[in-house]
């Protein structure tokens, strides 16, 4: 049986090759650099030629409150972003949808996507013009119908909801496009027969819309977890500011700071080496956990 | 399908909705541009909002007479161009074998795959490897090490399995059709929304991507647009660099803030408009008309 | 070289099209997936190498063809995106001049490497470990010198100096000792010319309106800021004290605050931060701030101050004319048509500024703080084996004529000498010669004339005519009872150089939140982030700049 399947599919496998290949020359390769982790890394001596310290670096992150407090609000901000971020642009995706004017949901569509094109060094500008507590447009704006002035930028709490409202207001537009996309392989004979049953729009999205894309959102909702313990520098760090530290700072920004003088290259390699292992378990057990429950994964 | 063009209170809620969203979404992008087309005065006092101040046109009349600029344009263009194409290909081919669910060894491969979107070498040993493949400071090394991102594979793979019927598979085989025949025949022309989607997303991500060209370019006519664009940006952005670099900074020029906001619409774009482009490939129906031939 | 990817293209284009498919059917798949490994992965590595290889071929093939001794001399250069059309940072009408003037004469072929200025040293180490480095590096990052020199990467210069540098010696004098570092000379520094730091200028008109003089206390300037306020000379918006979480905002405050003088204090209640010291246990550390926290408290300073750590808002609120008190970097208020005191005039038709010292400290001086005599760090990495040629270049660069030019470029083409002073040609001739000349010409920051007072009379001069005098004053200003520092020890400190993030992080943190608590709660604010500071990095440093100190004495 296996033979055959061997000898019936080898163009599979002959596709395989190129891929296989990419792999292993651009990824394996220069996989040897995690011994960085446990080594006191001279730039000069190179790779192979630095001193073994065996878990010295892991022993000397794990042993500082400031790890935990990244690790922690990585975790937060991550987790806020799957909590409202992720639903986001499936509901964007829906909304796009359902619009009837051909011409405005194409543009719409474009122009929901731009600030994905607008850098976060520029975006950090913006923000603070915009949620300033005191002469930010938003407050000024309040102001004028009698309310706040709301700590946007300043209170930690509020922070968390600016943060995380600027990235889904980044991110939204772009990533409902995938969204469409799926909708798009949509079967419209289901709901051609909706339609014969005179079901309602609501009703439609939600059995024939929804479960349509069901098997995307429940992959890149994989995907998603297995990122929880990885977060962008750019995002946090510049948005984030002097008094919500307690909140903003997070891993990418912590290496930052410790790593910035000295052994540079040992921390961040040992940081990112723990990410990996935890973002890895993360991925294989919620794929598991789907597999289990909904007979979907990426495996 | 729409014959009753009737609009609900869900339609007009909706629509209000979007257009809200689009405004939020315009106006950060307004501010750039009427930045670009300001007085360096309004600019600095901070007067400049959504409408230009002081309306002038030289900030574009410098970047579009700078040549650098435009072979800078027409480089990436051509990169991203190529970089896509052979990015599409390799994806394609591995999605579709590893969209086999009986294929022997499927799980090792994907482990191998998904493996290497956690764990990396990091800089110094890809930049070795680079080193020693000869394609430092080619144009291949903006091209080789992408080819394949896990991500965007795994969302292939969930696109042919989820979109065609099995009974489509099937047909395929019985009418002996070879895997690239039914890759190339059947699988392709049903999956275009995925394929324009993916192709959008390895051709934005070569678009704004300038980090690998930062550590592997040093030849100036290789160097992608975003690239020039983040050292004009970056480099009269840090404070810190000003304040101990003291005169010798000083003795450097400066860039406008007009001409940075100039030079990233210029950048921006061309690339906005590939999306509009692909939607066509947004059409649906296609799988009935699939089967039936 | 494109050739390759130009196949993978085509054939990219054929298969999505699907009608060439039979085509490739008959010739067969495996000619197919051959075509696809050369187009992607032969085609490209073969026509990469041999783009890669080929300038490196040229040179070589000159080295061997013309002359046997002639040597490559790799130096770095920042390139930082600005440069004119049609040059590039290491192709330019400079590059040629060094070739031609150092280069040829010396038999060495001058090679610029350019750097990102954002990221030298992320791109210096990856050099580095691929020791592809250049031979000349250099680096305004006193911190990232320090590492290399620990690691053991960088060449002991004493040597090479004292036989390819005598000129070079002359010229830096003193700054040269700012690049020992446990006794071996890593780094020739350059030297520094102006040393000034920060300069302070209010609004005149105000002044005049409330019938008050130029404050010339702190005592006073808090009155003159209250008066500003009360009468809200900047509108319903006036911000009294243009402040931002920056060092050109707190430290001229803080410092007029301190009462230590000694260099005992200094070495063992103050740390270095990059290039700052920052006395932050000193006696009236604490004073200073709490009085930046009364300020803050009394509606002075601005209440965002926190979120404006790129000072955007604080020159927008001074230019705009919502604010009286400006501190700034020295050199950048008063230029040309766009820079800060000529924007407020324009703004606001009625404002005219006048140069002060507003802050005194307990003995009624203007303490201040001034830079040390040196600039970048300049070092050849330990295995480049052009130590000597890039003395020599240093050498050369180091004479008064080849400063001149590569500072001014040539007489009456460039520039025309007036009372004694270059003065740039009008228009563009110089912009492909001359746009990137401090990172070019490294030995020094800023052009020595000689004296102090011609020194500023330079560069009053590149300021508006009508503001020159204002801005020399100025400048005299930032000279009076000036404290260079920061005062080095004679080796790096590796917790020093090790929380120096932390430690900036957790002083702006200090600052934020001393200065924006309720008037009341401040000693309680203050002393809890003192500790917090010491806890998280300062004990450390502390602890090993005493033993420093003491193995020095």
């Amino acid at each position: 049986m296996s033979r055959s399947f061997l000898f019936r599919r080898w163009q599979l496998y002959v596709m395989l090759i190129l891929p296989m290949t990419f792999f292993i020359v651009f990824k394996y390769l220069p996989i040897y650099g995690i011994t960085i982790a446990f080594k006191e890394f001279n730039v000069f001596k190179g790779i192979a030629g630095s001193e073994w310290v065996g878990l010295d670096v892991f022993k000397s992150i794990f042993s500082q409150q400031g790890f935990y407090t990244a690790l922690r609000n990585t975790f937060l901000l991550n987790g806020l972003d799957l909590v409202f971020g992720f639903p986001a642009p499936i509901i964007l995706a829906i909304c796009l949808n359902e619009l009837r004017m051909k011409m405005f949901k194409k543009v719409s569509q474009t122009l929901l996507y731009l600030p994905h094109f607008i850098s976060w060094v520029i975006i950090g500008g913006m923000v603070y013009q915009v949620f300033s507590t005191n002469y930010g447009i938003v407050n000024l704006v309040l102001k004028e119908i009698g309310l706040g002035p709301f700590p946007f930028l300043s209170d930690k709490f509020h922070w968390l909801a600016t943060y995380t409202s600027v990235g889904i207001w980044q991110g939204v537009g772009w990533g409902s496009i995938i969204y469409l996309a799926a909708i798009t392989g949509i079967n419209k004979e289901l709901y051609e027969a909706a339609d014969v049953d005179g079901a309602s729009r609501l009703r439609k999205i939600w059995h024939i819309t929804l479960p349509g894309i069901r098997t995307t959102i429940i992959v890149l909702l994989i995907l998603k977890i297995g990122d929880m313990v990885d977060i962008g520098f750019d995002r946090p760090y510049i948005i984030g500011n002097v008094m919500v530290r307690d909140f903003s700072d997070v891993l990418s920004t912590y290496i930052y700071r410790i790593g910035l003088e000295s052994g540079q290259f040992s921390i961040a390699t040992a940081v990112g080496l723990f990410q990996a292992i935890v973002g890895l378990v993360f991925i294989l057990g919620a794929n598991y956990l789907s597999k289990k429950t909904t007979d979907e994964g990426i495996f | 399908m729409e014959k009753k063009m009737k609009f609900s209170t869900f339609d007009v809620i909706n629509t209000m909705i979007i257009l809200l969203g689009v405004v939020i979404c315009l106006a950060p992008f307004l501010h750039i541009l009427s930045i670009s087309l300001s007085g360096t005065g309004p600019i600095m006092s901070g007067k400049v909002t959504i409408f230009p101040v002081e309306l002038n046109f030289e900030a574009y009349a410098r970047v579009l007479s700078d040549n650098s600029m435009i072979r800078s344009m027409l480089f990436t263009i051509m990169l991203t161009a190529v970089f896509t194409a052979s990015a599409m290909i390799m994806t394609t081919m591995a999605a579709y074998a590893l969209s086999y669910a009986n294929l022997k060894g499927r799980n090792l491969f994907m482990f191998i795959i998904v493996f290497t979107m956690f764990f990396g070498g990091g800089l110094i040993p890809e930049y070795l490897l680079i080193k020693s493949l000869n394609i430092l400071d080619t144009m291949s090394v903006l091209i080789l090490p992408g080819l394949i991102s896990p991500f965007y594979m795994i969302i292939m793979i969930t696109f042919f399995r989820s979109t065609i019927p099995e009974s489509l598979n099937e047909a395929a085989e019985i009418d002996g059709c070879s895997d690239f025949g039914k890759l190339f025949r059947i699988i392709l022309p049903l999956s275009l929304p995925v394929l324009a989607t993916l192709s959008l997303f390895y051709a934005v991500g070569r678009w704004n991507g300038f980090r690998d060209a930062l550590f592997f370019i040093t030849d100036q006519d290789l160097y992608p647009l975003q690239l020039k664009l983040y050292q004009m940006v970056m480099n009269n952005m840090i404070s810190e660099v000003t304040l101990s670099e003291g005169t010798n900074a000083a003795a450097v020029k400066y860039l406008p803030e007009s001409l940075k906001a100039a030079s990233i619409m210029f950048a921006t774009v061309p690339i906005l408009i590939v999306y509009p482009w692909l939607q066509r490939y947004f059409v649906s129906g296609l799988t009935l008309g699939s089967v039936k031939g | 070289m494109l050739k390759g990817q130009q196949d993978a293209y085509n054939l990219n284009q054929m298969t999505q099209g699907g009608q060439e498919m039979k085509t490739l059917k008959r010739v067969g798949y495996p000619v197919f997936i051959l075509v696809l490994c050369m187009a992607i992965v032969a085609g490209c590595g073969n026509s990469g190498g041999g783009n890669g290889a080929a300038p490196a071929e040229g040179s070589d093939k000159k080295d061997s063809g013309n002359n046997k001794d002639r040597v490559t001399l790799k130096v770095e250069v920042f390139d930082r995106g600005n440069s004119p059309e049609g040059v590039t940072v290491t192709n330019n009408e400079m590059t040629k001049y060094v070739q031609e003037n150092f280069g040829d004469p010396n038999n060495i072929d001058v090679e610029f490497v350019a750097i990102p200025r954002s990221e030298e040293i992320n791109n210096l180490n990856v050099l580095m470990a691929a020791g592809t480095a250049p031979d000349v590096i250099f680096t305004y990052n006193q911190g990232a010198a320090y590492s290399w020199a620990k690691q053991g990467g960088l060449t002991d210069l004493a040597s090479a100096i004292d036989e390819h540098g005598p000129q070079l010696k002359e010229y830096l004098k003193d700054s040269l000792q700012y690049g020992v570092f446990d006794g071996s000379q890593f780094a020739v520094v350059a030297r520094r010319v102006h040393l000034q730091k920060y300069s302070s200028i209010i609004r005149q008109d105000w002044l005049d309106q409330l019938n008050m003089p130029v404050p010339t206390t702190t005592e006073e300037t808090y009155e003159t800021l209250k008066a500003f306020k009360d009468n809200k000379l900047g509108g319903d918006r006036t911000i009294p004290f243009a402040f931002a979480l920056a060092p050109d905002s707190y430290e001229p405050v803080i410092w007029s605050f301190i009462k230590e003088q000694s260099d005992e204090a200094r070495y063992l209640r103050s740390v270095t931060i990059g290039s700052r010291e920052y006395p932050i246990l000193m006696d009236g550390h604490k004073e200073g701030v709490q009085f930046l926290n009364k300020l803050y408290n009394e509606g002075l300073l601005d209440p965002d101050f926190a979120l404006d750590k790129d000072k955007k808002k604080k020159t927008e609120n001074f230019v705009n004319g919502h604010s009286g008190l400006f501190t700034f970097d020295t050199g950048t208020a008063f230029g040309g048509e766009s820079s800060t005191v000529a924007m407020l005039e324009k703004n606001v038709p009625d404002a005219s500024v006048v140069p002060l010292l507003p802050f005194t400290d307990f003995e009624g001086k203007s303490r201040q703080p001034a830079y040390t005599p040196a600039g970048m760090y300049i070092m050849v990495p330990s295995f480049s084996e052009r130590s000597a040629e890039a003395i020599k270049y240093l050498n050369w660069m180091a004479q008064d004529e080849v400063i001149q030019f590569m500072a001014f470029g040539e007489e009456g083409v460039h520039f025309d000498m007036v009372d004694g002073f270059p003065v740039g040609k009008d228009g563009d001739v110089g912009a492909k010669l001359l746009y990137n000349s401090g990172d070019m010409l490294i030995v020094t920051n800023g052009i020595d004339f000689g004296s102090a007072e011609k020194n500023r009379e330079y560069m009053a001069r590149m300021v508006q005519e009508k503001h020159r005098e204002m801005a020399k004053q100025s400048m005299e200003f930032s000279d009076k009872d000036a404290v260079q520092q920061p005062i080095a020890f004679d080796k790096p400190l590796d917790s020093e150089a090790k929380y120096s993030v932390v430690m900036l992080e957790k002083y702006e943190e200090l600052l934020v939140k001393s200065i924006m608590s309720s008037e009341a709660n401040f000693d309680k604010t203050y002393d809890a982030a003192i500790k917090d500071f010491m806890d998280t990095a300062g004990n450390e440093v502390f602890a090993e700049r005493k033993a420093a100190y003491e193995a020095m004495k």
